[in-house]
């Protein structure tokens, strides 16, 4: 690497986003923007009971509506999710013999738009006969009241673990305490509902798919698994689209019959999720609940964890991953978080039930087990009658243990945990706040303080946007000498075609506006896992630094021979090659491009004819952890039970930054997340399975007026890996929850409570303080 | 199927004639019959303010309001501030300044909202604004920037033009 490749020029800019300009005029395209004559719309019939056998369905009157094209059940798209292979059930894309959640898809009505097919699904009639739902986490892994599937246990997922020595260390601790905590259902809520339009090529006989998802090759990857097709005759498109969350990373029932329709009565068909249907149907998250005990001594070192992680999955796993096996898994390698814990023992049990399939939402394992882990640690302070943020000094990993291998054998490289915590007690200056927290406890004030550490796996081999450990680039350089990047980067928000532009642009030598970045077409991107695990940054941009730096090395031998100078002294930027102290002895990159493509006589031996290449960047570590501080104050009105956030912080260390304006909206976005999640978004049951909480007035999402100023810091220890980088999408929501809630803990302890259910809603504080 | 009637509805300045079934959603027809995309439908239900479209200058939701009874109105979608990238309006690029918008989905009815409130309060404090936007979901970027930037608006010289 030359000098100037490594005095980045735009990375580590504040770099406006290049994706901005067509979305603030209103001129993007998402899917359900797609429009072509003759496109037809799908409405589902849908399940409105939580268990409940099929005994007849009468089709005709829907058959003979107007504007109905077909109507579809599980007869004409016997296609099952899941073919019984990694789990013992398969989830048929419409259900046929027995329903297993409310909402879960029976008929799909295929008509000229979506207004006469709702009209002619109203015209469906199905008889039922309804079965006892199971309906409680607990009760269902113990068989009772019965099985979801009577072909396969409802615990479909079981795993122990405990390092050597645990019993002997835990029992001989000093003090032990135990809870059970408890996060209830909740759900991504993009704000563009998920959508999905298929249309055949009529040249060519392909399949072009629209989805609206964050990985392009897994979409087609699943279409060609359960629906036959190779993958040279489909050709996935990502348009705009409008927030993913994890939510978007799973191929639905939905996706399968829009594509099998557009293939069977070769006419395009699309369907968009209205908000009812997303709120039933769109996968849901974080339904676990931990029984967790800590042993600790006296000096408020903690000796160990011990947790039954329990996560209900739904009736089926989500295809292709379950979130429940993903949450609980993670959490019980990382439950330990930043801190020096000698022993863990975890059980994990996922087990079925008759509830919307669990899946993936930001954080995934993360916001759960913070809350578990924050959540100990608060408790043994409170038990020890010593300063939470002291506890978490005397347990905090140190600087020199970095490799550092937890007791669940993960591997961290290097962070900021201490150094993070004690930026963030700095900024809230934390002494004073204890001061005016006393004051105001004597005007019958409750204000309260919550500290979470946190650390984030990141950059996985394996993550929620599939099981590849790369990514791919394909650079080219025009022949009018401009860049051309493709990527196979699924993103929904997170400016790609800004960062990973920042990146080529340094390496290449080029202005950032002469690099365009291409995502979302399998068409043009070579295999990539997509966008998901906090991955994009770090092994995307790892991609993109590689790719421009062999890109760069290939410029550099050209234009040595060129000059006729050594490769060691020419200089690439801004466009231009040039000899090292003779800036007169240059060739502009466009210069070099018509050599490369047109006088292709003039490239030196060994040097292929054009510019372009894929390159591919794997990180040699198999995770790297980005980590921080959230600290949050919230004052609680013991007579509403209403809670409000006062102040909040972050000091966030991601490694090198790419654009800190653009992490920052991350953590920003992150932390609202994360108020919504402690203090507002709950899915709820009935106690038939009906979920009550079906609009967005009933699943409360957090406002403007609800979130409060954010205070940002940035630490930097570099990652081992490409450019330093490491991940960060979901170290936001993995921090806020478990702050948030530790500062209602801390404002309400004179009545001696302590949070162990996310949300907390004000009916929770009038208990405590009513008690 | 339903009898379809004639309206004219004045969007942008300009006047579009459709014909449309009485039950038609106004967003709909914004967006399907007339082809402007720039309005979005985030949940129909009145809440999260994708749709907000301008009514005669006040913020209305599109989703609740049927076509037909939309004919007379003033109405401004996101299209009628500026659809050129090269000539932003103050808030649209105060909007890309202060990294207000993630993925989109919100930014119509978010600068629309923004329109109205400016327009009406042109230095509105910071309660102002949350309070104003307290209609409008953001679920990416916690609100925060998008109430920089239209803070910076208001202090700034810039007019807002609609
Ligand atoms: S789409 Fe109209 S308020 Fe949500
Ligand atoms: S930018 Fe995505 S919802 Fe606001």
């Amino acid at each position: 690497m030359t000098e100037q490749a490594m005095r980045p020029q735009f990375m580590g800019a504040r770099v406006k986003r290049v994706e901005d300009p067509r979305l603030l005029t209103g001129q993007a395209r998402y899917v359900d923007d797609i429009e072509v004559p003759g496109m037809l719309e799908v409405a589902f019939v849908r399940s409105p009971h939580a268990a409940a056998k099929i005994l007849s369905m009468d089709l005709e009157a829907a058959r003979h509506a107007p504007g109905v094209r077909a109507v579809w059940t599980f007869e004409d798209c016997p296609v099952m999710l899941w073919q019984r292979d990694t789990y013992e059930v398969g989830q048929p894309v419409l259900a046929h013999d027995e329903v297993r959640y409310v909402g879960e898809p029976i008929v799909a009505i295929i008509a000229e738009n979506r207004y006469l097919a709702e009209d002619a699904a109203e015209l469906v009639t199905i008889r039922y006969e309804t079965k006892t739902p199971v309906l409680d986490m607990v009760d269902a892994i113990a068989e009772s009241p019965r099985r979801v599937h009577p072909e396969a246990q409802n615990v479909f997922f079981h795993k122990v673990y405990a390092s050597k020595g645990f019993d002997e260390a835990f029992n001989a601790a000093e003090h032990h305490l135990s809870e059970t905590f408890r996060t209830t259902r909740q759900t991504a809520v993009t704000l563009e509902p998920r959508c999905t339009a298929a249309m055949l090529d009529p040249a060519s006989g392909r399949m072009t798919i629209y989805a609206s998802t964050q990985s392009p090759h897994r979409v087609r990857s699943d279409m060609c698994e359960l629906l036959g097709w190779d993958e040279n005759q489909i050709r996935v498109i990502v348009p705009e689209v409008g927030g993913g969350f994890g939510m978007k990373a799973n191929t639905y029932p939905e996706d399968i019959i829009v594509v099998s329709a557009a293939q069977k009565l070769r006419k395009p068909v699309k369907w968009v999720s209205d908000r009812t249907e997303s709120l039933l149907s769109d996968v849901h998250a974080r339904d676990d609940i931990h029984e967790a005990e800590v042993a600790f001594n006296s000096d408020g070192k903690i000796v160990g964890f011990r947790d039954h992680l329990m996560a209900d999955g739904g009736a089926y796993p989500a295809y292709p991953f379950s979130g429940a096996v993903g949450e609980t898994s993670l959490a019980s390698r990382v439950l330990t978080g930043p801190y020096d814990i000698p022993y863990i023992a975890t059980t994990i049990d996922c087990t079925y039930s008759n509830k919307t399939p669990l899946g993936a939402y930001r954080g995934v394992w993360g916001p759960i087990a913070s809350f578990v882990q924050e959540g100990l640690i608060d408790r043994v302070a409170r038990a020890l009658g010593k300063d939470p943020a002291d506890i978490r000094r005397i347990n905090m990993i140190r600087p020199d243990q970095f490799p550092y291998r937890n007791s669940a054998g993960m591997v961290y490289d290097q962070g900021s945990y201490g150094e993070s915590m004690e930026e963030a007690l700095k900024l809230v200056d934390y002494k004073e706040f204890r001061r005016r927290q006393d004051t105001l406890r004597h005007e019958g004030r409750y204000v309260g303080i919550g500290i979470s550490v946190f650390v984030e796996p990141t950059a996985m081999a394996s993550s929620e946007a599939g099981s590849v450990g790369y990514e791919s680039v394909f650079i080219r350089i025009e022949p009018t000498g401009k860049v051309t990047a493709a990527f196979g980067l699924g993103p929904t928000g997170q400016g790609h075609e800004t960062t990973m532009a920042q990146l080529i642009a340094d390496q290449v030598g080029v202005n950032f506006e002469d690099v365009v970045i291409l995502h979302g077409d399998t068409d043009s991107a070579p295999f990539g896992g997509g966008t998901g695990g906090s991955r994009s940054g770090p092994i995307g941009g790892g991609a993109a630094l590689v790719a421009g730096r062999e890109m760069r090395a290939r410029l550099v031998k050209l234009a040595a021979h060129l000059l006729e100078a050594g490769e060691e002294d020419i200089e690439l930027g801004a466009g231009k090659a040039w000899v090292a102290g003779v800036p007169d002895r240059a060739m502009t990159i466009k210069e070099l491009a018509e050599v490369a493509y047109t006088h292709v006589k003039r490239i030196p031996e060994g040097l292929p004819i054009g510019l372009e290449l894929v390159a591919r960047y794997q990180p040699k570590r198999a995770v790297s952890f980005s980590n921080g501080t959230h600290i949050a104050e919230v004052e609680v009105d013991v007579l509403s039970g209403l809670i409000r956030v006062l102040n909040y912080v972050v000091v966030n260390d991601c490694g090198r930054l790419i654009n800190p304006m653009i992490v920052e909206g991350q953590i920003q976005g992150g932390v609202a997340q994360g108020i919504g999640s402690a203090f507002l978004e709950s899915l709820r049951y009935d106690e038939h399975g009906q979920l009550v909480t079906t609009s967005l007035m009933d699943y409360l999402l957090p406002e403007a007026t609800e979130v409060p100023r954010i205070t940002t810091r940035h630490l930097v220890t570099p990652s081992e890996g490409e450019g330093g980088i490491k991940g960060m999408g979901e170290g936001s929501l993995i921090g806020a929850p478990a702050a948030l809630v530790n500062a209602v803990s801390d404002a309400l302890a004179p009545f001696g409570a302590m949070v162990r259910q996310l949300p907390v809603l004000p009916n929770d504080v009038l208990d405590w303080v009513n008690a | 199927m339903a009898t379809k009637t004639p309206i004219r509805l004045t969007i942008n300045h300009e006047s579009y004639d459709v014909e449309v079934e009485p039950r038609w959603l106004l967003s709909d027809v914004i967006r399907h019959q007339l082809g402007l995309i720039g309005t979005h439908v985030g949940c129909e239900q009145g809440v999260c303010g994708a749709c907000t479209i301008l009514v005669d200058g006040k913020p209305e939701r599109s989703c609740l309001v049927f076509a037909v009874q939309a004919e007379g109105a003033d109405i401004t979608t996101v299209e009628g501030l500026s659809t050129d990238p090269q000539h932003l309006t103050a808030l649209q690029e105060s909007f890309r300044d202060h990294h207000a918008l993630q993925c989109g989905y919100c930014t119509s009815g978010m600068l629309l909202t923004a329109t109205a409130l400016l327009k009406k309060e042109p230095h509105p404090t910071e309660d102002a604004i949350r309070e104003a936007l307290s209609g409008n979901v953001c679920r990416c970027t916690g609100y925060q920037f998008i109430v920089d930037a239209i803070l910076a608006v208001a202090n700034g010289s810039k007019e807002v033009q609609e």
